[in-house]
């Protein structure tokens, strides 16, 4: 559980693959060391109060562990993977809260989606490119795709944070995205 | 098929980051169930998830929450093996002989209701978010929709036939998106009914007779 060095990509896809063929605990636990405080913060981020945010992020690692054998690195990297369970056991979340009182639903969030076969190719470069690219956004740009991330109405939340006009964060937000697929256009 | 429209960047990366509302979610849901060039742009706009993950300031979970996560997985009799999707009943048809996309099979369909010369709807109930409006369109050939604009955004599915608007024509599998900025007036195009399935976010600004008409069906 005490290891401070960040591990890279390669290393957690590792892990991941380890729990899945050999449910093996140690690897389990640097998994959930790294990960479990990130997607906390992550969860806290998005406007989940500290009990509920902690809720998920334990459910998430458990999801981690029961469906490390989905995990498919040719499809996403380790923190991609993980970073959509977290994203669709806070939607589930958020439907529970909402519909306590309806019968509870059975339908699972998407999770499988088939890519096609040149979809996985370009899954395999995909995330390099990506921190490549995010760090290349001026910082403006960069804090409206952080925040698109983490408010529920981007632009308007947006507007209010960074005490901006609504239109000019609607073209900034533009803007960063065009930057962000052109950066990923020319690396692919 | 060939699909000329398109989910904006914006909008994927709200689905990317699971922030667009339900009935949108579902609107778009269909179109990238029928586009691999969305469902990879989809791919991208995750890995920026991934990477702001990654890179986030870690907030310390409690003392004991591992050794609480460990007992959770122990505790379970047999590893359960989370299957994707619950599997279905005999497929809702949307009209005779006509099943409703795979995506909203476990919606409940109301009954097509006339609301205008030409015009029929259907209201879809959400199972995950019952308060959530999703409808499906039939429209004859060549009728208009009431000219409107919009308060958010407006998500239309082609799922049959076509329309087309001054922005463009859409035909099967194209999805339109229509910003709070813009007023149109859908016409269906002559060969033919169209269907197709919208969400608002936000509301509609109805001007006109069949729109004052439409006003209470969505119920804005
Ligand atoms: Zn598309
Ligand atoms: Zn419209």
């Amino acid at each position: 559980m005490h290891d401070d060095a960040v591990p890279d990509g390669d290393t957690l896809a590792r892990l991941i693959r380890q729990v899945a063929t050999e449910r093996d605990r140690q690897a389990y636990a640097r998994l959930y060391s790294f990960f479990a405080p990130r997607v906390n913060a992550f969860l806290r981020r998005s406007g989940l109060p500290p009990g509920a945010a902690e809720e998920v992020a334990q459910e998430t690692m458990l999801s981690v562990w029961r469906k490390a054998s989905y995990f498919d690195p040719a499809r996403a990297g380790a923190s991609t993977w993980i970073f959509t369970i977290a994203r669709n056991q806070r939607i589930d979340h958020l439907r529970r809260m909402r519909t306590a009182n309806v019968a509870e639903s059975a339908v699972p969030v998407e999770d499988e989606l088939e890519p096609s076969g040149e979809a996985l190719m370009l899954c395999a470069e995909r995330e390099s490119s990506v921190r490549a690219a995010l760090k290349a956004l001026s910082e403006e740009q960069a804090t409206v795709v952080r925040l698109s991330f983490f408010s529920d109405k981007p632009h308007s939340e947006i507007a209010r944070e960074l005490g901006l006009p609504l239109g000019t964060v609607k073209s900034r937000v533009r803007l960063a995205l065009g930057r962000l697929r052109a950066l990923l256009e020319a690396s692919s | 098929m060939t699909i000329h429209h398109h989910a904006t960047d914006e909008t994927l990366m709200r689905v990317a980051a699971g922030r667009l509302p339900a009935g949108p979610a579902r609107v778009v849901g269909v179109h990238l169930a029928g586009c691999p060039a969305c469902r990879e742009r989809l791919c991208t706009f995750e890995a920026v998830g991934g990477t702001l993950l990654e890179t986030i300031e870690p907030v310390p979970m409690a003392a004991g929450a591992f050794a609480a996560a460990l007992a959770a997985l122990d505790a379970e009799a047999a590893p359960t093996v989370v299957s994707g999707r619950a599997a279905l009943p005999v497929p809702a048809m949307m009209l005779p002989g006509i099943p409703l996309p795979e995506t909203l099979r476990d919606c409940e369909m109301s009954p097509w209701r006339w609301i205008g010369v030409g015009v029929r709807a259907s209201a879809l109930r959400l199972p995950e978010d019952p308060s959530a409006r999703l409808t499906l369109l039939r429209v004859g050939p060549g009728r208009k929709l009431p000219e409107h604009g919009h308060v958010g955004t407006e998500f239309t599915q082609v799922l049959a036939g076509s329309f087309s608007d001054g922005y463009g024509r859409y035909g099967p599998g194209d999805l339109s998106e229509m910003g709070h900025e813009i007023e149109h007036q859908p016409i269906v195009d002559p060969d033919g009914e169209c269907i197709c399935l919208a969400a608002l976010e936000g509301g509609m600004r109805l001007t006109g007779m069949l729109g004052r008409l439409i006003q209470p069906f969505v119920r804005l």
